[in-house]
């Protein structure tokens, strides 16, 4: 065996017509919950990355556009499973466990170091560090700006800090994050008040060429009821929340009252359960359906032990003997639907009820506080409680001067703050690099046709982070517990990966021809998904095959291709679905059976006639279906004739031209570990021609039999075992036609031995490319037996 | 290109009026799509055979066609040669993976296999020569790819041709170093494939001394009864189906029916015994005798006129193949009969497949018995004397 492997293999077994053309440029949308995220991060990218074992990746893909992971990972109230479409089959992914999951990671790691960008001398002052603040100041400092954040407290964080407890946002996550912000440049002077310790002119007068208002929705409002003001015992949910998260941990006596529906009154009656309250009740004056709390924190707070009184409204605070004795409330009924669209709660008269309090927190709305403004200016920039700024261009009427997050928009969640953040950063360039502020998001695309039968066969189920109960003297411990990595995988896996591809980069990893080249598309603000780079023949193969590339614009990816030869630049993604040729169709359904994601069904069952049809969201493009299919209807997409795998019979003429003592050793490897397997053989030395499949699965005996009569000394199929097998029925699959390509040699007096397969787990402790050492072993002992074969 | 010209000609293409005859009996009309007049019409072998791959791969050369044909074209002649002229870029592959493609390959190299005989088993008796032999072809290969899924055997069609055999007195001569016939590479456009094999057989089985090649495969026996004549034209044995060696023994007497209640049967005349070779009378006579000497059962179309079983040289399978199958499984159950007959393991195995996809699918399907003719006639014949296998016949 020759000592340099790889490339000395493939010079001896080159696959012809690689050249590379022009390539066509298409545009596919993003897959929903990629949609759905206002911050824009890529979902289905990370949640793919997952279900490989990627973490780091997956972590990389999140800060692209959210420098927050491990708060958002524990506090977003999470869009993108809303949109996600497994939700009717099993529930939605558990996408916000999971980025918790790769967050968490890291904590146990060194920080990551900033990226080296080119300086730019225009610093940008941002007042406020809460998630918006936080993520105008990444994008900036990302992209070489000076950034200085003031934040009045004394500590950054805003809401994140004061309006979420420990027991859901520990301290030291919060810390950390803020910490990875600073070390990508980002200096942040805590205990400057705007307003006192300096004007906002003063800002712009002291060279900073922008600044960013962010200073967030702090302040509560009142219940607005008469008794409310003399009472000490009714408080801004918003104080006591800021109070209990600076470290005041005095226990509350007696019964807690909480007026309000939203996240803050949750909060504010789960932290009051904590500090040894007697009995805590939220008040609300709808119902439990229109209550704009997130539905897990509802249940949480239940469990918990939190009572619940809808439809009723305070009426009047009931003080006795100068103390506070409850609230008298009006109950309610829902009328017409008011702005918001939910239905406006009307007073049923003369139906007074009497809660009895000892304490009364007030989560009723909240809103900025101006008093940072000069007197001259707040009526200028502030209307209706708000700032008021263009919508393009986050700019307010001062020139220089942006605002983003819930001064602007009203109190809104942490991912929304984060997406208003990335928007003014972008402005907020856009001005100083003296450009027409563009629009901030592309439009949503058309809707698709994503097919998900009804009703939902019984899938795996989502899979729910487990909560820990109060625990004495540590109450304020997080209750939600992290996925293992075995669950954050088997999680992430039930990813249907909608879309046009599972943009999770394996092609570019796996290909060991290095066809492929795949760049992230993250950094702008239009661009999302990846770029995947590929021969024209392979796109226009998979075109032909009816399947979707995707793209992004060409300027980026000219940018992105700049040093490529000019019309060498090409973008195009893998499709992921199987194409269905109903003329061929015979219905038999045995891709039914192979299939392990209920992607494929009969149109009529019972029909003498019928033909299968796919729900395309399902399908993950694994061409199991295609490897059993008795009349080729099933067309693999991805697995193009030109692809990996499928035109191994590119490979017989240079087996059959080799000289005697030339490397014939022919590798059939799932794409998913097909570097590591080449990583392995080449670092032992072992020359082979490495063929990535998709899946093993679709190996078939006449493949590996042809391989064999073609000359090839000895044939591997290095597959993952069944259990690691992503599509199911691979492993066991491929095992089978192993098993019928040996038997069958047996039979014919052939050497049954030159083909074999391997089924290693995956090396321990990590799914990267750390290599099977054994495939040496194994590589040698068929080497052997490679030279002593004659020509046959 | 003359290659094609000459075949036109040879096969009377050139003569096809287009007037649409071939296509009433054609058993792929139905599809809509398919035209034997439009494949007849092919003369440029480029452009127009990368037009019509589908309708060329599709083809069950079943000969149907020929029945009608005013001018006497020999279509299926004609699609053989067009196939081995064909470009073999974008032919779909064999619809059950390229196992026994490559086998077949495998086998057409200069090393002569080494089979596996195991399966034949200590009670029955072969010879190393003599001059009756036994010709196996993919029967033990089939059983790779059919047992697991159709609970099928035809290895078990060979053991019992052995057994009918030894009963009568005679130990087949069965090869290790057989080699496929080379039907399938032969219809399938691997010409050069096929003569390896056809020259390779022919030698093996010479230097044993054989006379008479037996097979139980309707396409093995129409292989070496007309191609190999072409193929090797140096050795001439007597190739007989079992079907037609069983009737002449039956007719002599050597044969008869155990006491036992046949079930009734219907053939299903295999295209290669039918009307390739007109073969049509021998495995009925076979089938009557099991019966006391009732007559099995017919279907509206049968012998010369028979339907398919739905795919040839396991080259091409599609909704076309269903439904064939699935008339031809509805004709048998209206004849009343409880067993469909079959004298080639491919319709045997098309038949079933057809039958186990119902299964698969959850719907009633038409669950009428399909068998073999060799087991059958191997369960229910005995040999006439009492003779003991004593050695060649």
């Amino acid at each position: 065996m020759s000592a340099t492997a790889g490339s000395q293999a493939r010079a001896t077994l080159t696959v012809p017509g690689l050249a590379a053309g022009p390539f066509p440029l298409r545009e596919v949308p993003p897959s929903p919950c990629t949609l759905a995220c206002p911050a824009g991060i890529n979902v289905k990218s990370y949640v793919s990355l997952v279900a490989e074992g990627r973490f780091a990746e997956a972590l990389e893909v999140v800060r692209e556009r959210c420098p927050l992971p491990g708060i958002c990972g524990r506090v977003c109230h999470h869009p993108c499973e809303d949109a996600c479409e497994r939700r009717p089959a099993g529930g939605p992914i558990a996408i916000r466990a999971l980025k918790r999951f790769v967050a968490d990671l890291e904590l146990e790691l060194p920080p990551p170091e900033a990226p080296d960008v080119a300086p730019r001398p225009e610093r940008v002052a941002i007042v406020g560090s809460g998630p918006a603040g936080l993520a105008a100041a990444w994008d900036l400092a990302r992209a070489g700006f000076p950034v200085t954040v003031l934040e009045a407290a004394a500590q950054p964080g805003g809401m994140l800090r004061y309006g979420i407890a420990d027991y859901r946002l520990p301290v030291e996550v919060l810390d950390y994050e803020i910490d990875v912000v600073r070390r990508a440049g980002v200096e942040i002077r805590t205990g400057y008040r705007v307003g006192v310790d300096g004007g906002l002119g003063e800002l712009l007068a002291e060279g900073y060429a922008a600044a960013l208002l962010a200073v967030g929705a702090q302040r509560g409002r009142g219940l607005g009821v008469p008794g409310e003001e003399d009472c000490p015992e009714v408080e801004d949910a918003l104080a006591f929340l800021r109070r209990v998260n600076e470290g005041d941990r005095t226990p509350l006596a007696g019964r807690v009252v909480v007026i309000g529906g939203g996240s803050t009154a949750i909060e504010a009656a789960r932290s009051a359960l904590r500090l040894a309250a007697k009995e805590v009740e939220i008040v609300y004056r709808r119902r439990r359906e229109e209550m704009p709390a997130d539905e897990e924190e509802i249940e949480t707070a239940i469990a918990e032990g939190v009572a619940f009184r809808f439809l009723a409204a305070p009426a009047r605070i009931v003080s006795e003997g100068g103390r506070l004795a409850g609230v008298e409330c009006l109950r309610m009924e829902l009328g017409e639907p008011d702005a918001s669209g939910r239905r406006r709660p009307v007073p049923i008269p003369g139906s007074e009820l009497f809660v009895a309090a000892d304490h009364v927190f007030a989560a009723v709305g909240q809103e900025a506080d101006f008093g940072f403004l000069p007197a001259e200016l707040a009526p200028r920039l502030a209307a209706g409680g708000r700032l008021a700024t263009d919508p393009q261009s986050t700019m307010t009427p001062l020139r220089g001067v942006f605002a983003a997050g819930d001064v602007v928009t009203g109190p809104a969640t942490v991912i929304e703050a984060i997406a208003a953040g990335h928007r003014a950063a972008e402005a907020i360039r856009a001005f100083l690099d003296g450009e027409e502020p563009g629009a901030a998001r592309p439009a949503a695309p058309p809707p698709r046709e994503l097919e998900i039968p009804s009703p939902p066969p019984a899938w795996a189920q989502r899979r729910h982070a487990a909560t820990a109960p109060i625990a004495a003297g540590r109450e304020f411990d997080e209750v939600e517990r992290a996925f293992s990595a075995a669950e954050a995988i088997a999680e992430a896996r039930r990813c249907l990966r909608c879309g046009p591809c599972s943009e999770c980069r394996i092609c570019a990893a796996s290909c060991g021809r290095r066809h492929l080249t795949i760049h992230a598309g993250g950094a702008g603000a239009g661009s999302r998904g990846w770029l995947l780079r590929a021969p024209e023949r392979f796109v226009a193969s998979l075109e032909a095959a009816g399947a979707g590339g995707a793209c992004l614009h060409r300027e980026l990816a000219d940018e992105l291709f700049g040093d490529a030869e000019a019309g060498d630049q090409a973008v195009a993604l893998l499709p992921t679905r199987v194409a269905i040729d109903e003329d061929f169709c015979r219905g038999c359904a045995k891709c039914i059976e192979v299939c392990a994601f209920d992607a494929l069904s009969l149109v009529d069952p019972e029909a003498e006639e019928t033909t299968v049809r796919l729900a395309p969201a399902r399908c993950r493009g694994c061409n199991l279906c295609t490897a059993v299919c008795p009349t080729h209807a099933l067309v693999p997409t991805v697995v193009a004739p030109e692809w990996w795998g499928v035109r191994i019979e590119d490979l017989y003429p240079p087996l059959a031209a080799a000289a005697p003592g030339e490397p014939r050793f022919v590798v059939l490897a799932c794409q998913r570990r097909a570097g590591a397997v080449g990583a392995s053989l080449a670092a032992a030395g072992v020359a082979a021609e490495l063929v990535p499949v998709r899946c093993c699965g679709q190996v078939d005996a006449g493949m590996l039999l042809e391989v064999y009569r073609h000359g090839a000394g000895a044939v591997l199929v290095a597959g993952c075992p069944g259990d690691a097998c992503r599509y199911g029925a691979g492993a066991d699959l491929a095992a089978r036609q192993v098993e019928r390509a040996r038997v069958l040699l047996r039979n014919l007096g052939g050497d049954a031995g030159r083909i074999t397969a391997d089924w290693s787990p995956d090396p321990e402790g990590s799914l990267a490319n750390s290599g099977w050492p054994h495939l040496a072993v194994l590589a040698r002992g068929l080497g052997a037996r490679q030279e002593g074969v004659s020509d046959a | 290109m003359p290659e094609l010209a000459s075949l036109r000609k040879r096969t009377q293409a050139a003569l096809c009026l287009a007037c649409g005859k071939c296509s009433t009996m054609c058993p792929l009309s139905p599809s809509g799509w398919f035209s034997a007049a439009r494949l007849a019409a092919i003369r440029e072998p480029e452009t127009e055979i990368a037009g019509q791959t589908r309708s060329l791969d599709a083809c069950l050369t079943c000969g149907a066609c020929e029945q009608r044909c005013p001018e006497g074209v020999r279509f299926v002649e004609f699609v053989r040669g067009v196939r081995a002229l064909a470009p073999p870029v974008g032919r779909r592959a064999c619809p059950h993976g390229e196992m026994l493609q490559a086998a077949a390959r495998l086998m057409a190299g200069p090393t002569a296999p080494t089979r596996d005989l195991g399966w034949i088993g200590d009670e029955l008796e072969i010879a190393e020569t003599g001059e009756v032999a036994l010709f196996v072809g993919c029967l033990p290969f089939f059983d790779l790819l059919f047992t697991d899924e159709l609970g099928i055997a035809t290895v078990d069609i060979a053991r019992a041709a052995i057994r009918l055999l030894n009963g009568l007195g005679i130990r087949p001569v069965v090869l290790a170093e057989e080699r496929c016939c080379g039907h399938d590479l032969l219809w399938n456009g691997e010409p050069e494939a096929f003569q390896a094999l056809a020259a390779a057989n022919a030698a093996a089985f010479e230097a044993r001394g054989v006379k008479k090649v037996l097979t139980t495969c309707a396409e093995c026996c129409s292989t070496w009864r007309r191609d190999y004549r072409e193929a090797a034209p140096g050795y001439r044995p007597e190739v007989e189906h079992l079907a037609e060696f069983l009737a002449a023994r039956l007719a002599a007497g050597e044969l008869a029916a155990r006491d036992g209640a046949a079930p009734s049967t219907t053939f299903q005349d295999p295209c290669r015994l039918g009307r390739h070779l007109g073969v049509t009378e021998a495995p009925r006579s076979v089938l009557a005798a099991l019966a006391g000497g009732a007559a099995p059962l017919e279907m509206e179309r049968s012998g010369r006129d028979a339907d398919c079983c739905g795919t040839s040289g396991f080259i091409h399978c599609d909704a076309n193949s269903r439904r064939l199958q699935s008339e031809r499984l509805a004709a048998a159950a209206a004849t009343g009969a409880e067993t469909l007959v079959t004298a080639c393991p491919k319709c045997l195995i098309h038949f079933q497949c057809a039958q186990c996809e119902d299964r698969r699918r959850q719907r009633a399907g038409n669950g009428i018995a399909v068998e073999d003719l060799t087991v059958l006639a191997a369960r229910m014949l005995v040999p006439a004397s009492t003779a003991r296998p004593t050695g060649d016949a």
